[in-house]
């Protein structure tokens, strides 16, 4: 455990340095694509908290990934067109300002996985996988079947949300933002984990029925470890939203709740950095094998099976054995 | 029934044509160790299971303290004082021995949704978790792993997670399963010592410890009580010779 936290100093030091040597040398490229690690990054750490400390298989996190997206977009589209969103109960125009978009984000994503998590929850196993998967499908085909806000083809936002007394458009500067977010949520998450209530929640994975039978109410548990979750992969998505200046259905697709667990898988389930790790890895992938190919995710594929039969802890864990050798 | 903290009437359950329990009464008295004995089958952890809520019954009531919790779940009888241990010892393996005995001191400490301070500085919590492992002799093995503690410091680990929930009644199923003589000891000199607090029903097939212990003996033989007696009486009757203690005790 001290080896990962040695080298989880390093992974910090390089999410310092990379965007420095981008700017350095003047290739705003890579600051833009470690800025995206860092944002799947945190999507990762939040369906870590569900499926890596919990054992909540989720199969739906896109939801939250994609409600936040469309939310920020929204609101966005609506206050750069200068509409009205919508005039009763209340009159309401969007926003533009991260300040005002993000709690908003914060709290539906929060309200949604309440929803989601209090009926999914009532379930165990596969079942589970599946309603939370069907939840996410609903959200995609309603986004597709809107087209207020662009249906299959999604919607552009012409600049990126604003912060005051911050140039959001400048790479550098978007990308200290997502840092910071980043840092705050594995803040809250180490803070979580090694609170009672984690101890709670990392038992309830191991062995709900004993837990159950020492008095905790394991569904409220369960329940409030989702909504948590759920929160941080939906501030993922407006961030996400942010950087691309765009968001479609496709972010809500089946597709990207798998890649947010792959995210969580290669990195290292229930390491706090796993999912940090397993996202860059992943856009690495990505980049140089997708520079060969179009089909790279069949060599993603395979380094899934290589590394589920024989570095079933991840990739951290990969990195811990080889320190502990040099020891 | 003032002197009965645990009244439970008329308890059945069935899978299909067979009947598990079969319209069980049984009380557990203040101050008292009452032991459940019968062959394998007769319907014992079944009927512990019953009693704290995790399987279903289908008909009959449970009364403790005076108060009917037939109709709570599981956790709300965990939580107004019933605590068990389980026939197969079930604890949380990836935990130390501590961590253990904190989780289960979590919900009488109100702790369980305290979100963010770090349980690791809970003096108050340690301590107590302390006291119970001393109590089972665990507190020189409290950093060890669950999963890599012997078997018969499992069972102790079991008990100790009972212990810490301060309960009103123990429902211990085979709590001396495995252990060696010390073990049997120690088990048998705490309960004899925890029963004045907190009365036990005691499932065991150590008939040695039970004839130590138990103060009231009941019989359970195909779902159905055959005999209720002390000890002695237990130990005459030829109803209990013949379907479970045989003739050489």
């Amino acid at each position: 455990m001290i080896v990962e936290k040695i080298f989880n100093k390093w992974i910090l030091f390089f999410l310092f340095l990379i965007p420095i040597l981008g700017f350095v040398f003047e290739e705003p490229y890579y600051i833009t694509l470690t800025t995206k690690v860092v944002i799947l990054g945190i999507a990762g750490v939040g369906l870590n908290l569900a499926l890596g400390y919990c054992g909540l298989i989720s199969f739906g996190h896109a939801a939250f990934f994609g409600l936040g997206g469309y939310v920020t977009g929204i609101l966005s589209f609506h206050a750069m067109n200068s509409e009205l969103m919508f005039s009763w109960p209340f009159v309401t125009s969007g926003s533009s300002e991260m300040l005002v978009i993000w709690p908003i984000v914060i709290l539906l994503s929060a309200f949604l996985a309440l929803i989601i998590g209090f009926l999914s929850l009532r379930t165990t196993g596969v079942y589970f996988i599946m309603i939370t998967l069907a939840f996410a499908q609903m959200l995609y085909f309603f986004a597709i079947s809107w087209p207020n806000y662009g249906g299959e083809d999604g919607l552009s936002i012409y600049m990126r949300n604003s912060l005051p007394m911050v140039n959001t458009m400048d790479p550098l500067t978007f990308y200290v933002i997502c840092l910071f977010w980043l840092l705050l949520v594995i803040f809250i998450s180490a803070k979580l984990i090694n609170s009672s209530f984690g101890m709670a929640f990392q038992a309830i994975k191991q062995n709900e029925e004993r837990v159950k039978s020492v008095g905790i109410e394991t569904f409220k548990v369960k329940l409030l470890v989702f909504v948590i979750s759920g929160t941080i992969t939906g501030l993922a998505g407006s961030l996400y939203t942010d950087l691309n200046r765009f968001i479609s259905p496709s972010v809500l697709n089946w597709q990207m709740s798998g890649e947010i667990m792959v995210f969580v898988i290669l990195g290292g389930i229930a390491r706090l950095y796993g999912p940090l790790v397993g996202a860059a890895f992943f856009i690495v992938l990505e980049q140089t094998l997708g520079s060969y190919t179009e089909n790279w995710q069949f060599w993603l594929g395979l380094i899934l099976i290589l590394e589920i039969l024989y570095v079933r802890s991840g990739i951290l864990s990969l990195f811990e054995k080889k320190l502990k050798y040099e020891k | 029934m003032k002197n009965k903290i645990l009244n439970i009437k008329s308890l059945s359950k069935s899978y299909g044509a067979f009947k598990v329990t079969d319209e069980i009464t049984i009380d557990l008295h203040f101050d008292e160790i009452h032991a459940l004995i019968g062959p394998n089958g007769a319907g014992k952890s079944t009927l512990i299971k019953q009693i704290v809520g995790s399987v279903k019954h289908d008909i009959g009531s449970i009364i403790l303290d005076q108060e009917d919790i037939t109709d709570l779940t599981d956790i709300e009888r965990a939580k107004i004082g019933i605590s068990r241990t389980f026939q197969v010892s079930s604890i949380i393996p990836q935990f130390s021995a501590i961590d253990n005995i904190i989780l289960s001191l979590l919900d009488k400490s109100n702790k369980t949704f305290q979100l963010f301070k770090s349980v690791k500085n809970n003096k108050e919590l340690y301590l107590n978790a302390k006291i119970i492992l001393k109590e089972i002799e665990l507190l020189e093995k409290r950093d060890i792993s669950a999963s890599d503690l012997s078997h018969g410091d499992r069972r102790k680990l079991e008990v100790g997670l009972a212990l810490a929930m301060d309960p009103k009644v123990f429902l211990f199923d085979e709590p001396m399963a495995g252990l060696d003589e010390n073990g049997t000891k120690m088990m048998i000199n705490l309960f004899k010592k925890i029963k004045s607090n907190s009365p036990i029903l005691l499932i065991e097939h150590d008939m040695e410890a039970v004839f130590a212990l138990a103060d009231r003996v009941s019989v359970i033989n195909y779902g159905k009580i055959v005999a209720t007696g002390t000890v002695d009486e237990i130990r005459k009757n030829e109803l209990v010779r013949d379907v479970y203690l045989g003739y050489e005790i």
